[in-house]
């Protein structure tokens, strides 16, 4: 009877375990430190946090190194750990006008207002296996070149202050000053829904759509997205991307007593606005429209597509049950934990339909 | 050695004896009793509240994520968990059987969580965790009964849309599942439904059943312990409170049919009134054994 043998279960399964923590301690290869995750490996550390729904680089970390390298799995660890905490509050709303930006693009114009920041990005290098051993790597860099602070104001487009880069102005603001962006201003969502605390079902308010798009896989995501280009579903077809921004953005809090905002801190974020051209017989012609990403860390993959998908969400209405598709299917935990449950006993429903065959015959 | 002895012994050599909840969490202070936060267990006992007073309603709850994978129970074990004390007595299975890798998992971190006892006995214990099964004596003590449910929407199969689901529900409008069974009755010579049989509970709602094979179907109906159905990942907890009617869903000239194979005899106990489990067998028929180890333990003592 294999797994579920008479004498199996608990053996078993400490056995398993103690073979996973032997091997994952006793490798003969050095112990990687939380410190060598962040550092080397920030993108699956900044995935793990935005699946995991928890700003928390170290606690990343930890749950990457146990979970072997397993982004979905270390999101599942990172997350039940987040089910042990109480909620004891929600942050004061912040603009996203006073991020940090290290990295800022927009597609859609050669020289928008504000600039265009590269920044740390991997998006124009070549994609060939660096074979240098670390020396050579390090050899190889040479002097740091100057930052962006240290160029001269005028030196660039449009002459902006090193202040200007803290505050970028966004297009949206721009389009929506010319008249050409759809108002999407909507009553009774005035608090965003907190889908840890509150059950989504579809229809679904913006706020809690988006809260489950930011939770979501990143690969889902973009599966998602990239069935409303390759297969029969529309919504995601003509974007135009306004913003990719990533950066910091402060964390404040009323005070308990004095009531006043405080800045408790800071998380990264990558957002982005990503613009439609409507061109449906029921829609503004007239105007784009703009769906929202924003997610924990550095991962514009997630953003792009989470802003496409919101976008896609909102054009679809209930045509051809887009939301429910896409809040339903996305979440990692849920679809990987489900998947592999199948590997677990299922004698008893198993031999239940193998009689419904025989009875068949009867 | 019984089944029983042999898995009191791992339990006793592998896991600590129950401990106070101070114990625990100066062993591990990062976590409360029970796992969850006190906030998010009250707010499992009002989903539970809620789906205790309206029996086989699908009560939307803000499912959290646990230390197991989605889908390997975390609803059952956030029903368990949402309603433990400290002085309950835990029995968790997996297709009837204590010794399940599943059961295993889930009984270790109820243990671990709480301190609490745990048991292979039915009859000692107070909250019964179940994938798949209900014991098979029931439970005539009145415990709590926890199943674990992977797909808790019993129209699933003809609507997918949530919000015709919504209404379908909302308006006892269950006419296409008679369809559906009536289709599958002309077309096969017998409505295929294995497990997870669809019922009516207390003249309203048609629900999932877990899934339990149609044998444990029918000591749903005046089940004299509370019956909690908790699905993890789509986030729905419903009940059927004790001696509730639940009405298998079948026609008037076409019986509700449980699993029967015809000659199959328990080998270790000899039962032929019990859910049986099938070992194949490469050059002879195929052997049986009783799915409720416990259940058959106990009578393979008894008359040994």
């Amino acid at each position: 009877m294999g797994y579920a043998a008479v004498k199996g279960g608990l053996d078993a399964i400490l056995a398993a375990e103690d073979l996973v923590a032997r091997m994952r301690v006793d490798d003969a290869s050095p112990w990687v430190s939380e410190e060598q995750l962040i550092g080397r490996l920030r993108l699956a550390v900044d995935r793990v946090q935005g699946e995991g729904g928890l700003a928390s680089a170290e606690l990343a970390a930890r749950a990457i190194r146990q979970a072997e390298g397993d982004l979905i799995e270390a999101s599942l660890l990172v997350r039940s750990y987040r089910s042990t905490l109480p909620r004891l509050g929600y942050t004061v709303p912040t603009p996203t006008s006073e991020m940090e930006a290290v990295r800022r693009i927009v597609p859609a114009f050669r020289e928008p207002p504000g600039r265009q920041l590269l920044g740390r990005t991997l998006d124009y290098t070549e994609r060939l296996v660096d074979f240098r051993d670390e020396a050579a790597a390090r050899a190889a860099l040479g002097e740091p070149p100057a930052t962006p602070q240290e160029i001269p104001a005028d030196s660039r487009p449009g002459g902006a202050s090193a202040e200007h880069a803290l505050t970028q102005p966004r297009l949206a603001e721009l389009l929506a000053a010319r008249g050409l962006l759809a108002d999407r201003r909507v009553e009774g969502d005035p608090d965003p829904v907190d889908v840890t605390r509150d059950p989504v079902t579809t229809p679904a308010p913006r706020s809690a759509r988006l809260s489950v798009l930011a939770r979501g896989e990143t690969g889902a995501l973009v599966n998602l997205w990239y069935q409303g280009v390759m297969g029969d579903r529309r919504g995601a077809e003509d974007i135009t991307l306004g913003e990719v921004r990533v950066g910091k953005l402060p964390v404040t809090v009323r005070h308990p007593r004095t009531g006043g905002p405080v800045r408790v801190g800071s998380v990264q974020v990558t957002e982005v606005e990503a613009m439609s051209n409507l061109n449906r017989p029921d829609e503004n012609t007239a105007v784009f429209d703009i769906g929202y990403g924003l997610v924990l860390g550095h991962n514009e993959r997630k953003a792009i597509a989470m802003a496409v998908l919101d976008i896609a969400m909102h054009r679809d209405r209930a045509r051809t049950g887009l939301e429910q598709n896409v809040i339903a299917t996305c979440d990692g935990t849920d679809a990987s934990g489900f998947l592999e449950h199948l590997k677990l006993p299922h004698y008893v429903t198993f031999g239940s339909q193998l009689e419904r065959k025989e009875a068949m015959r009867r | 050695m019984t089944i029983q002895e042999q898995m009191s012994a791992e339990l006793n050599s592998a896991v600590p004896a129950a401990r106070s909840t101070t114990d625990l969490l100066d062993e591990a202070d990062r976590y409360s009793f029970a796992f969850l936060d006190e906030l998010s267990k009250r707010a499992i006992r009002r989903a539970i509240l809620s789906a205790v007073a309206v029996p086989g309603y699908q009560v939307p709850f803000a499912s959290r994520d646990m230390p197991v994978a989605r889908g390997w129970g975390s609803g059952g074990l956030q029903i368990t968990l949402g309603i433990v004390g400290p002085d309950d007595v835990v029995k968790v299975i997996d297709q009837g059987d204590d010794a399940g890798v599943n059961a295993a998992n889930l009984r270790r971190l109820i243990q671990r969580t709480t301190g609490v006892t745990t048991t292979l006995d039915r009859r000692e214990a107070t909250i019964v965790q179940s994938r798949h099964r209900i014991p098979e004596e029931g439970m005539p003590d009145g415990q709590v009964l926890v199943l674990q449910v992977p797909v808790p929407e019993a129209l699933r199969g003809i609507e997918r849309r949530q919000s015709e689901l919504r209404r379908m529900h909302a308006e006892a409008d269950y006419s296409r599942m008679w369809v559906a069974l009536y289709e599958d009755y002309v077309r096969h010579g017998a409505i295929t439904k294995s497990t997870g049989y669809p019922v009516l509970v207390n003249g309203r709602y048609v629900m999932q059943t877990s899934p339990i094979p149609r044998w444990d179907v029918p000591r749903l109906h005046h089940h004299e312990g509370l019956a909690l159905f908790g699905a993890g990942r789509e986030k729905r907890i419903y009940a059927v409170p004790p001696f509730t009617d639940v009405v298998p869903l079948t026609f008037e000239d076409i019986p509700f049919e449980v699993e029967r194979i015809p000659g199959a005899v328990c080998v270790r106990c000899g039962s032929t009134e019990s859910y049986l489990s099938e070992i194949p067998q490469q050059d002879s028929p195929s052997r049986w054994v009783c799915s409720d180890t416990d259940w058959c333990d106990r009578r393979t003592a008894g008359q040994s």
